[in-house]
């Protein structure tokens, strides 16, 4: 029988938050693009993959430390992107392209990155650095590792970091009008192509910080990427299509009940949490989670009446 | 010899699920990905009755049939409700969600799979019977989603497909419509899970993921998503083609990932190229502009 | 001469021969036998070793002069250690390359192919799965290999009778490898007098135990079991240590990895693999091997005891097409799996003797080995 004390419950709080960091990183990733570009961006797996074999190669084969390892990773997976949207993405965008057709070029194009990405280095499994486990310390009965702590920091330093830059940075309102209403941003000026590379860079960004902090602690292989993103989806759905931060908040809340499930049930029925969440979404929101409707709703409410 | 049949069973079964996908996506403009779980429901039903119950192969696979027509209910009824994007990941988490039980289940086997189906065929002529038989099935299947479409039933269907609005401000039921054209889809899909499950007599969950969808999107998509030859060319050059490759005696080793690099480009190619498909549809196409009722914006 | 008398000359010269000349002596034509194991795929890193193992094998025969003169040949095919691919793989070495036995690991390929085997009278040789259903699964389905019962049980028993460890967690891999092999350690600790207060399993594609691990946590058991594949093995012990766990764990060969002494570094200590192949002191060749491994190939083999079975498993299948063509019957499925149950005990050079019967199981001794001082040191022999 499991105790329900308060150590194992402090103890699976912690570690949840931690390995939720990298689901928030790839979520925060997907609905941004999902938001700014109206893509479901089913390459965003592709581009996971590149980034996580971008940064090995620099550790393990050129032998870099570990910043400029990263940078390298940066900088390729900007370049992956980038290339995406401006050859991929605009040619089918001029022609009208119907967003199955859109899915399907996406998933495509993730399986011809995991292919290539197999060609080049094969298939054994493996972690970024030779070793997985790093220094631990006892808190308060509660284990706490080096790598938490770094996982914590970077998401909540870039999720801040990209709340700051949409609310005041002039580029970022730009990226929030284009969100909204792509033609109307152009008709005051606004460049909604240089929205989207924008929006892509940034994507690049908490990807790679994602697959660093994933690939520092688990092996992995050139379809890991397309597991994880799964979930980058449903947290996406189930915070609101077009709600960056509502997905964030989705990707930690269903990581921390996937955590505690296995109080409750046999710890190989977690898989399926995730996919009970997003039936009762369907079930009870057919028209998807709306929640833009709740802030609006909000502000009507305090504006006084003039 | 016997490779061979196995070849020709395997075209038979992908021309089944890929035509039986394009009348969903295709002619319906239901933008499901969800097929392999209905294959997978077919193979996974048409087996363990066989299993358990004795039934003989043809009983065995309309079970399979209905099975995977009735659980298209479960997912058409609450989803149907909206198009596009929204069904389209629905689709994708009922499939995972689906496959995620029967890998957890016991009596499917799960994660090791269903072994020791029966085979209603033994014998040095089995490869040759079964061959005929998926080749059969497989022509009776085009040919009745051919009729389906070019009948009355299939303008109401390319109706409703091409503008949605239009067609419910004339009082048709788009809803019964779409229910029924995915039942139909998903209950073919069945078929072929059935056919399956007697010739390998061996079936697996690692079968149905998403890569599993991703190839017969593919294989509609490059033969053409509308038009009833379309998906018989795609799924024939989809399984065929690696096959042919494999004997090309490169180094097994970089064979595999070579195959799939070579296969992505191709379809990545294809749909700059000749997006309509290798073979174009038949019978209007939607105007400019209105695909699939969609709304049209940036992607 | 004439062209008609050249002809009949032919004719008369042919027939002189055909008639004249014993059945074995005119066919030189190689002896050809399947392999069917992943070379891509996450399990790529120990199928294309086992691979470069079984072709030092038939190496090995033909520098003997093959069988009465015939050269052993081997047909490789990738089954990416899937289902789906083995069996594809099994139907081309069967109906194109017309084998009479092929050799084939990895639970999952092994019972999908497991029907062809039987239908189409090929023998199947498992070598190296260890999922105790293998022994059920036909009668043209063979393991050279001790199946799980044989290593986890000893494993099990000697943590609870040797250690003295009084209870113990169980984790495994939710599929054929995993579900069998805990069952059998379940089994094997409880029947020794000892609990097991924790019993769990997960998912292949997961990559976070925490949640798992607190239960076993809270259980407070004295020893773990992990029963996974190398790909996760690695990430499940890490993560025990990361929670505080520091209970010695044990698994079986997979186990037996150096590459997992990488991965841990320090979290490594202690822990306990089973080997079924003898080790360096029982087998004067076994040096050899390992030497010609770090000259060619600059380290030892991913799952050294693995890679000799499969180097022994061509010199098998060698005394067996031998038997078949000694007592002048057609090479087919059929005879070669009377030649292998009549020869019923081969000596093998890297594997020691193996034993085959007709319950379809082979019985040897376990070597467990434990990690001291980052490297892996026998630690017991149980028989």
């Amino acid at each position: 029988m499991f105790m329900f004390d308060a150590v194992v419950l402090a103890q699976i709080l912690w570690t949840g938050l931690a390995t939720s960091s990298y689901m928030v990183l790839f979520t925060i990733a997907f609905a941004l693009v999902l938001k700014v570009v109206k893509l479901w961006n089913f390459a965003q797996a592709g581009l996971m993959a590149i980034a996580f074999y971008a940064m090995f190669a620099a550790v393990n084969q050129f032998q870099w430390p570990t910043v400029v390892a990263v940078a390298f990773g940066l900088l390729v997976t900007l370049a992956a992107s980038l290339a995406f949207e401006i050859y991929g993405l605009r040619t089918l965008r001029a022609r009208r392209t119907s967003s199955l057709m859109f899915f399907i070029f996406t998933l495509v194009c993730s399986e011809f990155a995991a292919y290539a990405l197999t060609f080049i280095f094969g298939t054994e499994p493996a972690p970024l650095f030779a070793q997985i486990v790093s220094p631990v310390r006892i808190l308060a009965g509660i284990a706490v590792s080096d790598w938490d702590l770094l996982a914590v920091a970077v998401t909540l330093v870039l999720t801040i970091g990209l709340a700051l830059y949409l609310r005041l940075a002039r580029e970022g309102q730009f990226m929030v009008a284009v969100a909204d209403n792509a033609d109307l941003a152009e008709l005051y000026g606004i460049n909604a192509k240089r929205a989207f590379g924008a929006a892509f860079a940034i994507a690049s960004v908490f990807i790679c910080a994602g697959m660093y902090l994933y690939g520092a602690r688990t092996a992995v292989i050139p379809t890991t990427s397309l597991q994880l993103m799964l979930f980058a989806v449903i947290a996406t759905l189930l915070g609101g299509m077009g709600n960056v931060f509502g997905a964030a908040f989705a990707a930690v809340a269903l990581s921390l009940v996937q955590s505690y499930s296995v109080l409750v049930i046999p710890s190989r029925w977690q898989g399926l949490i995730v996919y009970a969440f997003l039936f009762i979404t369907i079930l009870f929101f057919p028209r998807g989670v709306n929640t833009s409707g709740w802030a609006t709703r909000l502000r009507v409410r305090r504006a006084p009446a003039s | 010899m016997d490779y061979l049949y196995s070849i020709l069973i395997l075209v038979g079964i992908y021309v089944v699920l890929a035509s039986s996908f394009n009348l969903i996506i295709g002619n319906a403009g239901l933008v499901s990905i969800a097929h392999p779980i209905f294959f997978a429901l077919g193979a996974y039903t048409a087996g363990l009755t066989a299993i358990h119950f004795g039934l003989h192969a043809i009983v065995a696979t309309l079970a399979g049939a209905v099975v995977a027509a009735l659980f298209s209910l479960m997912m058409s009824l609450p989803s149907l409700r909206v198009s596009g994007d929204y069904l389209m990941i629905t689709s994708i988490g009922f499939q995972l969600g689906l496959l995620q039980v029967i890998k957890n289940v016991e009596f499917t086997g799960s994660q090791g799979g269903l072994s020791n189906i029966p085979t209603p065929v033994t014998g040095p002529y089995r490869g040759l019977v079964y061959s005929v038989v998926s080749l059969a099935i497989a022509a009776a299947v085009v040919w009745m989603i051919r009729w389906i479409v070019r009948g009355p039933y299939g303008r109401a269907i390319t109706a409703m497909r091409d503008d949605e609005l239009a067609f419910l401000a004339l009082g048709r039921d788009a809803m019964r419509i779409k229910i029924v054209i995915f039942a139909v889809g998903c209950g073919l899909a069945g078929i072929a899970g059935g056919l399956y499950a007697f010739y390998y007599q061996y079936v697996s969950p690692e079968q149905f993921e998403i890569l599993a969808s991703a190839a017969m999107l593919t294989m509609v998509v490059v033969g053409g998503m509308g038009s009833t030859l379309g998906p018989v060319v795609g799924a024939v050059l989809l399984i065929a083609l690696p096959q042919a490759i494999t004997f090309l005696e490169l180094p097994p080793g970089i064979m595999a990932p070579l195959q799939g690099m070579l296969f992505t480009l191709l379809v990545i190619v294809f749909m700059f190229i000749r997006p309509q498909g290798l073979i174009s549809p038949e019978g209007p196409t939607p105007l400019p502009g209105h695909r699939h009722g969609n709304r049209s914006g940036p992607r | 001469m004439n062209r008609q008398r050249r002809d009949v000359l032919k004719a008369a010269v042919a027939t002189a021969l055909a008639a004249g000349v014993p059945a074995w002596a005119q066919d030189r034509s190689p002896l050809k036998f399947g392999l069917a194991m992943p070379l891509t795929g996450s399990q790529s890193a120990f199928g294309k070793d086992q691979v470069t193992a079984a072709q030092w094998g038939v190496e090995s025969v033909n520098a003997k002069g093959g069988i009465q003169g015939r050269k052993l040949e081997m047909i490789v095919l990738d089954t990416q250690a899937d289902a789906q691919v083995g069996i594809n793989a099994v139907n081309r070495l069967i109906s194109v390359e017309k084998v009479p036995v092929f050799i084939t690991a990895w639970s999952a390929v092994v019972k999908a192919v497991a029907p062809i085997a039987n239908r189409e009278k090929v023998l199947e040789l498992s070598v190296g799965a260890n999922s105790p259903d293998i022994a059920k699964l036909g009668d043209y389905v063979f393991t050279t290999f001790p199946l799980a019962d044989v290593d986890v049980t000893a494993v099990a028993r000697y943590a609870n009778q040797t250690l003295g460890k009084k209870t113990a967690a169980v984790l495994y891999i939710n599929n054929d490898t995993g579900v069998e092999a805990a069952k059998v350690y379940r089994d094997a600790f409880e029947k020794a007098g000892g609990k097991v207060v924790a019993y769990e399993a997960y998912d292949p594609k997961a990559t976070d135990y925490s949640g798992m691990l607190l239960k076993v946590r809270a259980a407070n058991p004295e020893m773990v079991h992990i029963h996974g594949l190398i790909t996760d093995l690695p990430q499940v012990i890490a993560q025990m240590r990361q929670l505080g766990l520091t209970q010695r764990v044990s698994s079986y060969s997979a186990g037996y990895n150096p590459n997992i002494i990488k991965q841990l570094g320090p979290a490594a200590e202690g822990l306990i693999v089973t080997s079924l192949a003898p080790g360096e002191k029982d087998s004067p060749e076994l040096s050899a091997y390992i030497e010609r491994w770090k000259k060619q190939e600059g380290r030892v083999p991913n799952g050294l005891p693995y890679t000799q079975y499969l180097h022994d498993g061509p010199i098998m299948v060698a005394h067996m097409f031998d038997w078949v063509l000694k007592n002048n019957l057609p090479i087919n499925g059929e005879n070669m799996r009377r030649a292998m149950l009549t020869i019923k005990r081969f000596e093998l050079p890297l594997s020691g003797p193996v034993e085959v019967s007709e319950t379809h199981q082979v019985v040897k001794p376990v070597y467990l080995l434990t990690v001291e001082k980052g490297q892996f040191v026998p630690l017991a022999t149980v028989n």
